[in-house]
Formats: structure tokens, C-alpha cells, sequence
């Protein structure tokens, strides 16, 4: 069965046309084996995890702790909570480890590539605690002042960094931020939602101390992601949301808490898609993840130079080991138009402001439109898509 | 069963016999032709359109007991809804103007106006363009 086929949504038809599906920044399609793994849970082995003796808890327990492993082995992480996804992972940051250890005046380091989702929690606790922020600009090559960068970390307790932006696709010099920043004693978390569907990470060797994404991203279900932290920050954190699975006892007069990941698990976990995740870690497992990125990357930039050449300005750069986005605008053809022309042929692409107004302002847009390519799109697509983008400015512009 | 004026009616059915979804967005965007041209000049907060990706302004006078509709965007796509909304509302008698439901952007295949989203700024359009109609009306 082809990678493709394995994908049954891929099968269908949009206001007549074949699907093509080139919303992957926003989410990516899931396998059959994701679909059957959730299903199967569901059918066969429903039940609340971590307490009951029964064989269906058991089961469950072992499903659900099986993504945690996963995650630990593919990212090489020594401690992963399971979120919701990147946002509750960051706001976990915010919550679990900023007001335990962040004062007024203390300095948090953002920069103006940053997903709201890294964003407005540390404005929140800016205005809780008077932290200090400070957002390291975008150049007009799209990438990061890196000299403002340096010379932001004096008094830097935290540095918060996106990995790979998700409007332009440009993958950061995460190496050297981390680097700079644990010189001068700063913590650095890593919007890694845009990074790991694409790129190998060895969370441990890479040396952030906080790495937040989510499942869906990657071909797996929707309301899961995780955070990986190091051990020393972990023995930093301190749990924000109480109730079950989290406390080891509970009087009228106090609680103690688990001591590992638990702790900042309350309530019941998201077990079947834990299970769909592991599905999808295992199938994403095997294939070759950096071959399949250079194809995309490669396709992202073909598309990126048609687009140029119709006389539209493309936002980002396309390297090696950037994100296979493009962010275009037309000069005359408004972007909502644009998409709905598009999706009338079967195209499915986003616009706006991608969640990333203050990137938007610093180039002094309102939006774009943004097609991204994950692994199941073929260069056939991409051509049908040059094609059709062309239909559309011959006829409107 | 919604009630539509009639000159909506008509535009729903033109709507209906054309199957292929551009070809309903290239009729769309003609209508765009149809708008009372509300200057740039004159857009403001008040004026604005909330919740819209696109820019989209409208202004509502009351005279002489009929509404009447100016309007302007920046997507053709708005433009385009914004001309069917005049077709249908400019004229009026407010309380008839009132009656109509939004539903008929659903009924013509271009929207879903079910739930105001930021991906459906037609919705929030239309409920201002209510909205100031019943407080021109109240004063």
C-alpha cells in the first residue's frame, strides 16, 4: 500500500475536485493505523488509567504510558508530561515553573516569530509578577536580530524561542540561543510544534530545558502534545492544576503530590489519544523523516519561485532545514478570494494571521496566504497547485 | 421557511443551478457591482466589522422609514456578499428588513452562516447590519 493510501481522507473529493491538502502547518492528516488504534482502544479496552486492578485499566495504564515511552526514546528525554497539546505545554511553563521561580524584575526573553501561544502566557504573568519582556526582532531576511538577541540576555531568567515559524517556515539557530542563553544562567524553552514534524531532535543533546509540541502536528490525533524537560528544571516546577492522578495523599488539612510526571497530569488523561499517538510515533518510525523533509523542502522552494515569478511576494527562505511553508501574497488578489478560489478546486490552504500578529506587524502585513507540504504530498500537487494559482491570477488579478 | 424578499429569492435560485463552486464565487464577485460604495474615508471602529479577516465596513441610515445601505471591503468576496445584502435589504421597511434570516448565504453554496468564526466575518456582517438597523429604528 502506498503512503499516500494509507490515508483515507486523502480518497476524497472537495466541491467536485480531488483533495489537496496544504493546511499541514495548521494540522496534518492522520493514517488508518491512528484511526484503528483509537478505535480499537475504544472497543476493546476502555478504562480509567492509573487506578483500578482490572485487566481493561491495566490495559489502558499500558496504552497510555506507552506514548510517554515512546516519546522518551524517539526525543531522548528523561521526563515527558503529556499536555493537551504545545499551548497547555507552554502554559505549564508559565504556571508550573514561572511563578515558582520568576520575580519582578526578572527578564523572559521572546522573540517576535513566536506563535501567540508563546506569547500571551508570558504576558499574563508579566502583568502577575512585573517580569520584564523582551522580544528579539525579525531582520528583513527573516531571520532573528541575533546581536539584539545577545544583548537582550543580560538579567535573561527565561529565553522562549520557536523552533521553526509557522508562517514563514525559517528554522531558528536554536544551537547557538541555548548556547548563549545557559551562559548567562537562563532557562530556554522551545516552541517545538512547527520543529518535530520535520526535523530529528535529540532533546537532551540539543540542551533546552523545555520543549513543547503536539501530537496532531505529526499525524496524530488532535488534544494531546507534550513537554519535555530536563531533570533539573523539573525539580524546579511546581504543579498548577490540582485534583486526581496528581496527589500520592489527601486530608482535610493538606495534599502531597506524586513526585514524577504525574503531578502535572490532573484530572483523567487524554488515553486514547495517547494510544493514537503511539500509532502514529511508531508509524512515523518508519520512514526516513530527513529524506522525506529534503523532498518537501525541495518541492516548498519550486513552489516558493513559481509563486515569485507570478509576481507575488513570498515571505521565508526555504534552507535545508526550514519548514516546507510558503507564505505568499498577490499584489492585487486578496488572500481570503485567493483561498476561496482555491478550495473551489480542491486546494486547501490557509490565510491570515496565523496566530503570529506581532511577526505580521514587524513585516507590515495583515496576513498571508500559506500553503504547507507534509509527507504525503507529491510533486504532482505541487504542479497542480502552480497551475491552478495561475488560473487564478490570469483571471482575477 | 425562511422569507426572503423577493429580489433575494431570485438571486438564491440563480445561485442554486450553478453546481461548480467557482463558478458561484465568479457570480459572487460580480455582484460586487451592486454596493453602495461606503468612501474609506468615512470607515471607522464604529463602522467596522468585527471578528472579519478581511476589512469590512458598513453604515445603515434610516430615511424617510427606508433603509438604506453603504458598504466596503477589502476581500471581492465580502464586496460580493455585501451586494447581495444591499439587493436584498436597500429600500426596505425596516421591520421587513428585520425578517430576513441569514441563512441565505447557506441556501446560495457560498457559506456556512451557522456559527460566527473568524473564518466567517459574512455572520458577524450581517448581525451588525441588523444590529444597526433596530437601533436606528429605536433610536
Amino acid at each position: 500500500m502506498s503512503l499516500r493510501d494509507q490515508f483515507p481522507i486523502l480518497q476524497r473529493q472537495v466541491n467536485g475536485y480531488p483533495l489537496v491538502y496544504l493546511d499541514n502547518a495548521a494540522t496534518t492528516q492522520k493514517p488508518q493505523v491512528v484511526l484503528d488504534a483509537m478505535n480499537h482502544y475504544y472497543a476493546h479496552s476502555n478504562a480509567n488509567v492509573h487506578r483500578a486492578v482490572h485487566t481493561l485499566a491495566g490495559e489502558a495504564t499500558e496504552g497510555y504510558e506507552a506514548c510517554r515511552t515512546k516519546l522518551k526514546q524517539r526525543y531522548n528525554a528523561e521526563r515527558v508530561i503529556i499536555t493537551s497539546g504545545t499551548t497547555e505545554a507552554i502554559n505549564l511553563v508559565a504556571h508550573g515553573w514561572g511563578r515558582a521561580n520568576l520575580q519582578k524584575g526578572d527578564v523572559v526573553v521572546l522573540t517576535e516569530m513566536e506563535h501567540h501561544s508563546d506569547i500571551v502566557p508570558w504576558q499574563m504573568l508579566a502583568e502577575e509578577r512585573g517580569v520584564e519582556l523582551r522580544y528579539v526582532p525579525v531582520l528583513s531576511d527573516f531571520t532573528l536580530d541575533m546581536d539584539v538577541f545577545s544583548a537582550s540576555l543580560d538579567g535573561a531568567k527565561l529565553v522562549c524561542v520557536v523552533h521553526t515559524s509557522n508562517v514563514l517556515g525559517v528554522r531558528n539557530p536554536l544551537e547557538a540561543i541555548v548556547e548563549q542563553s545557559h551562559a548567562v544562567g537562563a532557562r530556554v524553552l522551545i516552541d517545538a510544534a512547527q520543529g518535530v514534524p520535520h526535523a530529528s531532535i535529540d532533546f537532551t543533546d540539543f540542551g533546552p530545558d523545555f520543549m513543547a509540541f503536539s501530537a496532531h502536528k505529526m499525524c496524530g490525533p488532535t488534544g494531546i502534545g507534550a513537554l519535555l524537560v530536563t531533570p533539573s528544571a523539573f525539580d524546579e516546577m511546581q504543579p498548577f492544576m490540582g485534583g486526581g492522578d496528581m496527589i500520592e495523599t489527601v486530608t482535610t488539612t493538606g495534599s502531597t503530590y506524586q513526585s514524577n510526571e504525574h503531578k502535572f497530569e490532573a484530572g483523567t488523561p487524554r488515553i486514547a489519544e495517547a494510544i493514537g499517538w503511539s500509532a502514529a510515533l511508531d508509524w512515523m518510525a518508519s520512514f526516513d523523516l530527513d529524506a522525506e523533509h529534503a523532498r518537501l523542502v525541495d518541492i516548498a522552494g519550486w513552489v516558493a519561485q513559481q509563486l515569485r515569478d507570478m509576481g507575488m511576494t513570498v515571505y521565508g527562505r526555504h534552507g535545508p532545514d526550514d519548514a516546507a511553508v510558503v507564505s505568499f501574497l498577490h499584489p492585487t488578489i486578496n488572500s481570503d478570494d485567493m483561498a476561496h478560489l482555491l478550495d473551489a478546486r480542491g486546494f486547501a490552504v490557509r490565510t491570515g494571521h496565523h496566530c503570529a500578529q506581532p511577526l505580521l506587524q514587524r513585516l507590515g502585513i495583515p496576513g498571508t496566504v500559506r500553503a504547507s507540504f507534509y509527507i504525503y504530498n507529491t510533486r504532482d500537487e505541487a504542479e497542480a497547485f502552480v497551475a491552478e494559482m495561475r488560473d487564478i491570477v490570469e483571471t482575477f488579478a | 421557511m425562511s422569507f426572503y424578499p423577493a429580489a433575494l429569492q431570485e438571486l438564491i435560485d440563480e445561485f442554486k443551478e450553478i453546481d461548480d463552486k467557482r463558478e458561484r464565487l465568479e457570480y459572487l464577485f460580480e455582484l460586487a457591482e451592486e454596493v453602495n460604495e461606503f468612501p474609506t474615508s468615512q470607515w471607522s471602529d464604529a463602522t467596522r466589522v468585527r471578528g472579519c479577516q478581511s476589512e469590512a465596513h458598513v453604515h445603515i441610515e434610516v430615511d424617510q422609514g427606508l433603509v438604506h445601505f453603504q458598504s466596503g471591503a477589502d476581500a471581492k468576496m465580502v464586496q460580493g456578499m455585501m451586494g447581495i445584502l444591499t439587493i436584498a435589504l436597500e429600500g426596505l421597511a425596516p421591520a421587513q428588513a428585520l425578517m430576513i434570516p441569514p441563512d441565505f448565504a447557506e441556501a446560495m453554496g457560498l457559506l456556512n452562516t451557522l456559527t460566527p468564526s473568524r473564518s466567517n466575518g459574512f455572520r458577524n456582517m450581517f448581525d451588525k447590519v441588523m444590529a444597526d438597523i433596530r437601533q436606528q429604528v429605536e433610536g
